[in-house]
């Protein structure tokens, strides 16, 4: 779509315990980016919950060397310091540098830990002085585990997501209305003319196109926001201008 | 170049918001509801959203009739009449609440043409498909050959596989939609198509978007078993057209999914 600059916020790949089908490669992964027309994609290790941060992260940056194309940037896990599992914060952020991952990511309830201060202060604050991007695809559905750690963490650059399919108004507006550093990642969000809503309510630079790929096919969202009745400014940040500024902005 | 320049209708919808297509959204909803913030759930502001991207009908249970035993069906009939050129109505029924269900199905034909159908909720009601608190609903679509678009979802006590193919079997003259296709038991949906007397269609609410269901649900029963729907106020049309457009079937699939199916079942003018 040479109208619009897609970037899509939400994506996994790469093989998983269960199944699936999730993209196997980068050229996989480009070729349904091209039926659909996204330009770039975020993209986390879709086994991650499944297998230790330290592996997970090894396989993505793997995964991310086949590709040639630099329209794909990587999402690392976090995991609690105390257990010397990952390195220190300049350390680790010197090696997503290298590996071509631009945000992170945790799983504290697969991976069995207590998200808050105590177990991540410090990374937690490294990243938000870098501005390096945090989502929180695990917290999903745990609407208190995500008021809790967005009320710890407020100055971080925290994306959150719903993938409930019943509208989460109610418990996503107050986040919103709150909390300047939390973006809306729109994969789930199918409420009727709801992108318009949320924009016009809190700024389309508050939300980002995200697919949710493989769980859903990347042309999903795209054509609730191109038709969603918003200026065409503020439908180009939501497909990809704002996450493309985000990325740019963190300092690895 | 991406699907949406390529394929026809796609590029019509993604250029110009709408195609020359009707739409017919079989699966619709209207009014507040305890778990969930709707700004469009009232008349004026859905036919207001449908009307952006060209749905030509929508066929709708009120969540009042659905949920609240004061609110009846004829007040659904009344906001019909408002507006003729788009809204058609499933009659809700409770089966907690006998004497509604015949009081209303009296008035089912006065009803005409905005009535089109019948709408079960067995899981939220709390009560299987296949109890017999449902006959006389049955018996009646029955002898009309209606439509009943029963809600379903894979797994469930209520209106999972074993309680739709049981009474699709003893009821061959009820024309059943199963909404949402039995979510999740994508084996289930196709079996329940294959083994029933030619009176399944599945109706995709909640589907379109998911990767690969409509390519898969397209492949084993045909696009002539599938009917378009969206929970409006659910759903955002655009959302669900979309999903449709992005998966990977033929145009005539879609519009056998859009409209031409319920064409057939309902006639080109209901």
């Amino acid at each position: 779509m040479r109208d619009l600059f897609f970037y899509d916020a939400l994506c996994a790949a790469g093989p998983v315990m269960t199944g699936g089908n999730a993209a196997a490669t980068p050229g996989a992964l480009l070729a349904e980016m091209d039926r659909y027309g996204i330009d770039k994609a975020l993209v986390r290790h879709a086994n991650l919950p499944n297998v230790s941060a330290e592996l997970s992260n090894r396989l993505l940056a793997e995964w991310l060397g086949g590709d040639r194309s630099g329209r794909l940037r990587g999402v690392w896990c976090l995991l609690p310091e105390q257990c010397d599992e990952l390195p220190g914060p300049d350390q680790l952020f010197q090696r997503m540098a290298a590996a071509n991952i631009g945000a992170l990511t945790l799983a504290p309830f697969a991976h069995r830990w207590i998200p808050c201060r105590l177990t991540i202060g410090r990374i937690m604050d490294a990243a938000a002085e870098r501005h390096i991007p945090v989502l929180l695809d695990d917290f999903t559905g745990r609407w208190r585990e995500i008021y809790a750690f967005v009320q710890e963490f407020p100055d971080n650059i925290l994306l959150v997501l719903d993938r409930s399919k019943h509208g989460p108004d109610r418990l996503l507006r107050p986040l919103l209305e709150a909390y300047a550093n939390v973006y809306y990642v729109i994969s789930g969000h199918w409420v009727p003319e709801g992108i318009r809503d949320l924009a016009e309510r809190y700024g389309a630079e508050r939300l980002l196109y995200g697919s949710d790929h493989p769980r859903f096919n990347q042309g999903n969202m795209m054509l609730p926001l191109k038709h969603s009745g918003l200026p065409l400014e503020s439908i180009r940040k939501i497909a990809g201008e704002t996450l493309e500024s985000l990325l740019q902005g963190g300092r690895l | 170049m991406s699907l949406w320049e390529t394929h026809p209708l796609a590029r019509r919808f993604w250029e110009e918001g709408r195609a020359d297509m009707p739409i017919c959204d079989m699966h619709g909803h209207m009014g507040s509801l305890n778990t969930i913030y709707f700004a469009r759930a009232e008349a004026g502001r859905m036919v207001a959203h449908m009307k952006r991207i060209g749905v030509r009908r929508l066929v709708f249970s009120h969540h009042h009739a659905l949920f609240e035993p004061s609110f009846r069906n004829e007040r659904a009939w009344a906001i019909c009449r408002e507006y003729p050129e788009i809204l058609r109505m499933y009659v809700a029924i409770n089966p907690h609440y006998p004497e509604h269900v015949r009081e209303d199905l009296a008035r089912f034909d006065a009803w005409r043409p905005f009535a089109v159908g019948l709408k079960f909720l067995p899981d939220y009601h709390q009560v299987p498909l296949s109890d017999r608190r449902y006959e006389y609903a049955l018996r009646f679509a029955g002898e009309r050959k209606l439509p009943v678009l029963c809600h379903t979802w894979g797994g469930s006590a209520c209106n999972g596989f074993p309680q739709l193919s049981e009474t699709v079997q003893r009821h061959p003259d009820v024309v059943f939609f199963a909404a949402h296709a039995l979510f999740g038991d994508w084996d289930g949906a196709e079996r329940l198509v294959r083994e029933s007397p030619g009176n399944v269609y599945l109706e995709l609410t909640a589907l379109p978007g998911e990767r690969g269901i409509l390519e898969r649900l397209t492949a084993s029963v045909g696009s002539e078993r599938l009917l378009f729907g969206t929970d409006l106020p659910w759903f955002d049309e655009y959302q669900a057209v979309g999903g449709v457009l992005a998966a990977d079937i033929t145009e005539q699939d879609m519009r056998n999914i859009f409209h031409a199916n319920a064409e057939r079942i309902l006639g080109r003018d209901w």
